[in-house]
């Protein structure tokens, strides 16, 4: 049985490599400037949590410019590229701009939902992300667990030993893939940022 | 029979607590000697009553949980007679009466007689890296002067960096129309958290010999202050909680000081009574934390989990309701949920 749920992980990761990849999902990004902000957002998605999406049907796919790549240890870690925002993680305000987006596919049930113009609310300390054809912003993931913020040579970092998935989100995404998959509270893995201002 | 004992203690504790969040000015001082065990703090002034609130919350919610053994919390007021002994075996010490005082004892005299520094900044250079930062809600600071005076009711972050450098010393070189008097800028002590964010707020600029140092941080009252030329820092959560939450003293209060804006942002929210969210999103909102030993806050031991039942972002403090009411009701913002008890050091 465990063997099965670790193939069944396995696979869920190849896919979610290989659709990426493959992927000609163009996701509207702010395009740089030469004194733009620079950084990273890189969520961890644990074992744990592959295993669960695949033995519900669950695919998460990060469209580009996210870059995910699969260690059979940690699971899926996902970089998103900070792309601008005026955001102060040890001041507890602002946002912080991200690349890329999240597909998300309910393998069993056909029905898929697509996030863009995902962002950091350094202020509420929730990942967000427009769904594809709407205009408002839903809360998707929340840093948890032990969590630490730094400031050094200009350079904002946190950490967060968990990130959960939002209620609100959970809320969304079930609805919209005819799940109930998703909770409020549920552990996705771990959450690590770094952001340098535009200066 | 043990499930109605165990109703009526929730009830005497919600009791406790709902008393505590509701009632005036807490007690100054722990009200008996803390022993060695117990959870004991100093520092800040703009946390002190906050503290004081904590204190008497936190252990009559142990009280009403029949817990007679888990370490009590204690706070150390920032004004009183001095020295102090801050818990049983603890030698006397000189009161600290900031962050600056509170961290330089916590760094050096006998360190299990102060086991958390009350925080108005965050870290900087000179403290130990060891010294955790552990979040706990939001303030704002802004500049007061006195109600009726000849300050005006906006300055910018330059104005006041001119002001306290003392490039700009009278009235009319702020605006023509105002009073022809000389500004007297002054600042909290030289440890006070207020003061050391105020300055890096309006851009770091050496206080000139136009400016007084000395009255304690947040209170109003000091007779220096009383002058229709003042100019003086507050922290504006401490404000929002003496005007509007029934949290002043006699000593602890604005006294004729007003709370002014900044470019052209008010501080205060004054129909919702309290700070500003556009305010504290700027370069004059902070974070108030308390300061735990690294060694100490990530123990496995006793005392570890006692400091983490206290701040953590799983502790009292961040989950208890009757905590988050009273950080609101000493005027200050609460943290995101996740944010609360999240830790850095310098």
């Amino acid at each position: 049985m465990s063997r099965t749920r670790a193939r069944l992980a396995a696979t869920s990761a190849a896919v979610v490599l290989a659709v990426t990849g493959m992927s000609g999902a163009a996701v509207a990004d702010a395009a740089p400037a030469a004194t733009a902000a620079t950084g990273s957002a890189v969520v961890t998605s644990s074992t744990t949590f592959l295993k669960d999406q695949a033995l519900n049907g669950i695919v998460v796919i990060p469209l580009p410019t996210a870059d995910p790549a699969y260690d059979s240890t940690t699971g899926i870690t996902t970089t998103f590229p900070v792309t601008g925002g005026s955001g102060d993680l040890p001041a507890y305000y602002g946002d912080i701009d991200l690349g890329g987006g999240l597909l998300f596919i309910n393998l069993f049930t056909g029905k898929s939902a697509t996030f863009k113009q995902l962002h950091f609310s350094v202020g509420n300390w929730q990942i967000t992300g427009v769904p594809v054809g709407g205009t408002s912003p839903v809360a998707l993931l929340d840093p948890a667990g032990d969590s630490q913020v730094s400031r050094a040579n200009g350079v904002q970092t946190l950490t967060s030993t968990d990130l959960q998935v939002d209620p609100a989100g959970a809320q969304y995404l079930d609805t919209k893939l005819k799940t109930s998959f998703f909770k409020g509270g549920q552990s996705v893995g771990s959450l690590a940022i770094n952001f340098t201002p535009a200066s | 029979m043990r499930r109605t004992m165990g109703k009526l203690l929730a009830v005497v504790a919600l009791a406790g607590s709902l008393a505590a969040a509701t009632a005036g000015p807490a007690l100054a001082d722990p009200p008996v000697l803390p022993q060695p065990q117990d959870i004991v703090g100093v520092g800040s002034h703009t946390t002190g009553p906050l503290f004081n609130a904590f204190s008497a919350a936190y252990n009559s919610y142990l009280t009403g949980l029949g817990d007679t053994t888990s370490p009590r919390l204690y706070s150390w007021d920032s004004t009183g007679p001095s020295p102090i002994t801050t818990k049983a075996g603890a030698p006397a010490i000189v009161r600290p009466y900031d962050v600056g005082t509170g961290l330089a004892a916590f760094n050096s005299v006998f360190p299990a007689g102060i086991d958390f520094v009350r925080a108005d900044r965050g870290p900087q250079g000179g403290d130990p890296t060891t010294d955790v930062f552990v979040a706990l809600a939001k303030d704002a600071v802004s500049w007061t002067a006195t109600n009726g005076g000849h300050a005006p009711a906006n300055l910018t972050a330059a104005q006041l960096r001119n002001i306290y450098s003392c490039t700009v010393t009278n009235w009319r070189q702020i605006e023509p129309s105002l009073a022809n008097a000389t500004i007297k800028p002054f600042l909290p002590t030289a440890g006070s958290g207020t003061r050391s964010f105020f300055l890096a707020a309006i851009g770091n600029p050496i206080p000139g010999p136009c400016v007084t140092t000395g009255p304690q941080e947040n209170q109003g009252t000091d007779p220096v202050l009383n002058d229709p030329d003042v100019v003086f820092p507050y922290s504006v959560g401490h404000y929002v909680g003496q005007v509007y939450y029934g949290r002043a003293t006699t000593t602890d209060a604005p006294g004729p000081l007003t709370v002014r804006n900044v470019n052209g942002i008010a501080p205060v929210n004054t129909t919702a009574q309290t700070i500003n969210a556009a305010f504290a999103a700027t370069a004059f909102g902070r974070v108030l934390y308390d300061v735990v030993r690294q060694a100490e806050w990530t123990a496995t031991d006793a005392h570890g989990q006692a400091l983490r039942n206290v701040f953590g972002n799983l502790g009292w403090i961040c989950r208890n309701s009757v905590a988050t009411v009273l950080i609101k009701t000493h005027g200050f913002l609460t943290l995101p949920l996740a944010a609360c008890g999240s830790s850095t050091h310098s």
